[in-house]
């Protein structure tokens, strides 16, 4: 049965080995993605590139696909797979000045490492800016931690949030991520300038 | 004619020896099915999806508790990270999944001839004025990310694909940010 | 129509595969429904015989004694009985709240009620949903004070006897109980049902759930 750390197939140590390898795959797909460099990724929220969008959702349909058949055919304990129990409104929030942050640092915590690893100034300093952020944060949080608590939901997924199948939430989020990318190609031709960065 | 032009085009290329033209970023759509099969091997494996700004956050949290033991026990942001003492905090698998992330986006850049040092920016801002932004743009995503409990890794990924009612929510605001904010600083980019 | 697929592009072909992918997801509907089980009644059976999955009190109070802590220790009676008195270590969980635990799969877990009775019944919840390591406590909370809170050694005792209450009579003043010789020949069970009432059951020296307080980091980002 999978997932196989659950069921101690090996030991904490290993899993770091496990961790650094996922994580050079990781990296490695930021990278071919272009999602080094901050031009790409903002170029996300002026549509003349919809990289981001593209590789992300992608992304998420292949994995989604992956849980999903996995479980079906009975290899894998989907319960057992760890999902972040939901606060609503800090992640609305939270959501939002990441949004912000992301167009005016140009990077993603995830991206800017990659960004750094490959030379890029704006990368490394973007990491400071995140570390100096996050600090910050630590050191407010006694004041913030009414708000950090609040709208807890537990572990809700989608599915049983809205009373429907796995299926049929696999199938929208399918359908949406197709239409997303129909209109994200339209997008592109209709934005694209000369002198940007195109593919 | 044709084909001494080419004979010097493929010259010149030889001549130039090891600066090779950086190759272009590979079809969106093939690397968002490897990076999804990462993420599905992450799950199948581990039982746990990608993240980013948790190996920060550690990092963070030693500093403080190295800097000042007493101020970072008595604040519970910084104990989640630190964990109990039998365990090196840094021992962590965000930690090493992060140094991965590091390597691997080095080697793939390697491979493609994409190494530069170099800032990247619009062509109406300062290297200066990038770097700025860069810092404060990195500053309120940390925050933010540790409000929302997660970046666009941990949360909009990781948990898009288990389909996770937070992480949903969390996606759509951190797009909603993203393009009101992108039409006031557009002089960034633009 | 083979070359129609040939003349298509890779997203294209890759859109195609998520959208017959997608539609095969709606009618399968749920893929797995995590609450209904199916259980190897046979592995169930032989793990019972000679008592595989029963450990006495004295095994897990030698335990306790020597800070081996490989398992996780579940007291399954309700609120009011654990913060009233507790084995040391132990975590507070109701059964139906079993399965919602952060318990793992792999992990050692000792489980105990007022008597067997819960316990075994949360044994077979859990090693239905495949817990691998689940074990009873026999005799529950009852055998616990009997054996090890409260020993009682009657006067007329063989010399083996005497030998083994003397290691209990530490054992118990370990968990701060009180060891007792129950004195003449008389029915000895209505002396200590008289003296039941007057046994304070101790107040708990080691703070109660001392295991979960020690935060294990979490997982997410």
């Amino acid at each position: 049965m999978m997932p196989y750390f659950k069921f101690g197939f090996f030991s904490v140590d290993f899993s770091l080995v496990v961790a650094f390898v996922i994580g050079i795959g990781f990296g490695f797909s930021l990278e071919r993605g272009g999602f080094g460099n901050a031009r790409i990724l903002a170029a996300q929220f002026y549509f003349y590139n919809m990289r981001v969008l593209k590789v992300m959702f992608t992304a998420i349909v292949t994995a989604m696909l992956g849980l999903f058949y996995f479980s079906w055919i009975g290899w894998l304990d989907m319960s057992l797979v760890y999902a972040t129990d939901t606060y609503l409104l800090p992640q609305i929030v939270g959501g939002l000045l990441l949004g912000i942050g992301f167009v005016i640092g140009g990077y993603c915590p995830g991206t800017s490492v990659v960004s750094m690893s490959t030379g890029r100034t704006d990368g490394l300093i973007y990491v400071l800016g995140m570390l100096f952020g996050i600090f910050v944060f630590g050191e407010v949080f006694p004041l913030l931690e009414g708000f950090y608590n609040s709208t807890y939901m537990g572990r809700v997924l989608l599915p049983q949030y809205f009373g429907v199948s796995f299926g049929m939430v696999v199938f929208l989020v399918v359908f949406m991520a197709l239409g997303a990318f129909a209109a994200g190609e339209w997008a592109e031709k209709k934005f694209a300038k000369k002198g940007r960065i195109a593919e | 004619m044709v084909s001494l032009t080419r004979f010097f085009s493929k010259k010149e290329k030889l001549a130039e020896g090891k600066t090779f033209e950086p190759k272009p970023y590979s079809n969106p759509y093939l690397v968002g099915v490897g990076l999804g099969l990462v993420l599905l091997a992450a799950y199948l494996i581990m039982g746990r999806g990608l993240g980013a700004s948790g190996a920060a956050s550690t990092l963070v949290a030693v500093t403080v508790s190295k800097a000042s033991p007493e101020h970072a026990a008595k604040n519970n942001f910084y104990k989640e990270y630190l964990g109990d003492e039998n365990t090196n905090p840094l021992k962590d698998w965000l930690v090493f999944e992060v140094l991965g992330v590091a390597v691997g986006g080095f080697l793939s850049g390697t491979f493609a001839h994409r190494i530069k040092r170099t800032t990247e920016k619009g062509p109406n801002v300062s290297i200066k004025t990038r770097l700025i932004y860069a810092f404060v743009g990195g500053a309120i995503m940390g925050f933010g990310a540790k409000l929302a409990r997660g970046c666009t890794s941990g949360q909009a990924l990781t948990g898009g694909a288990i389909l996770n009612l937070g992480s949903w929510a969390f996606m759509l605001a951190v797009f909603g940010g993203g393009y009101i904010a992108a039409y006031f600083i557009r002089r960034e980019w633009l | 129509m083979k070359e129609l697929i040939l003349k298509l592009s890779t997203p294209k072909k890759l859109a195609i595969v998520a959208a017959i992918l997608g539609m095969f997801a709606l009618i399968i509907g749920d893929p797995t429904n995590s609450n209904k089980i199916s259980v190897n009644a046979k592995a169930l059976a032989l793990s019972t015989i000679k008592d595989q999955d029963k450990i006495d009190v004295m095994t897990l109070a030698d335990w306790l004694i020597k800070g081996n802590a490989d398992y996780a220790l579940i007291d399954l009676r309700n609120e009011k009985k654990y913060s009233e008195y507790n084995i040391p270590s132990s975590i507070n969980i109701r059964m139906e709240d079993l399965l919602s635990s952060d318990l793992m799969r792999n992990q050692k877990i000792l489980l105990y009620g007022d008597d067997d009775v819960a316990a075994a019944q949360a044994w077979f919840i859990l090693k239905s949903s495949g817990f691998k390591g689940v074990y009873i406590l026999e005799g529950g909370m009852t055998a616990w004070k009997d054996e090890i809170m409260f020993p009682k050694l009657s006067a007329n005792a063989t010399p083996e006897q005497t030998a083994s209450f003397e290691k209990a009579k530490q054992v118990s003043l370990f968990f701060g109980g009180t060891p007792q010789i129950v004195s003449g020949s008389e029915s000895s069970s209505a002396v200590s049902m008289q003296k039941a009432p007057a046994q304070s059951v101790p107040k708990l020296t080691v703070p109660a759930n001392t295991k979960s307080s020690a935060k294990k980091k979490k997982e997410g980002c």
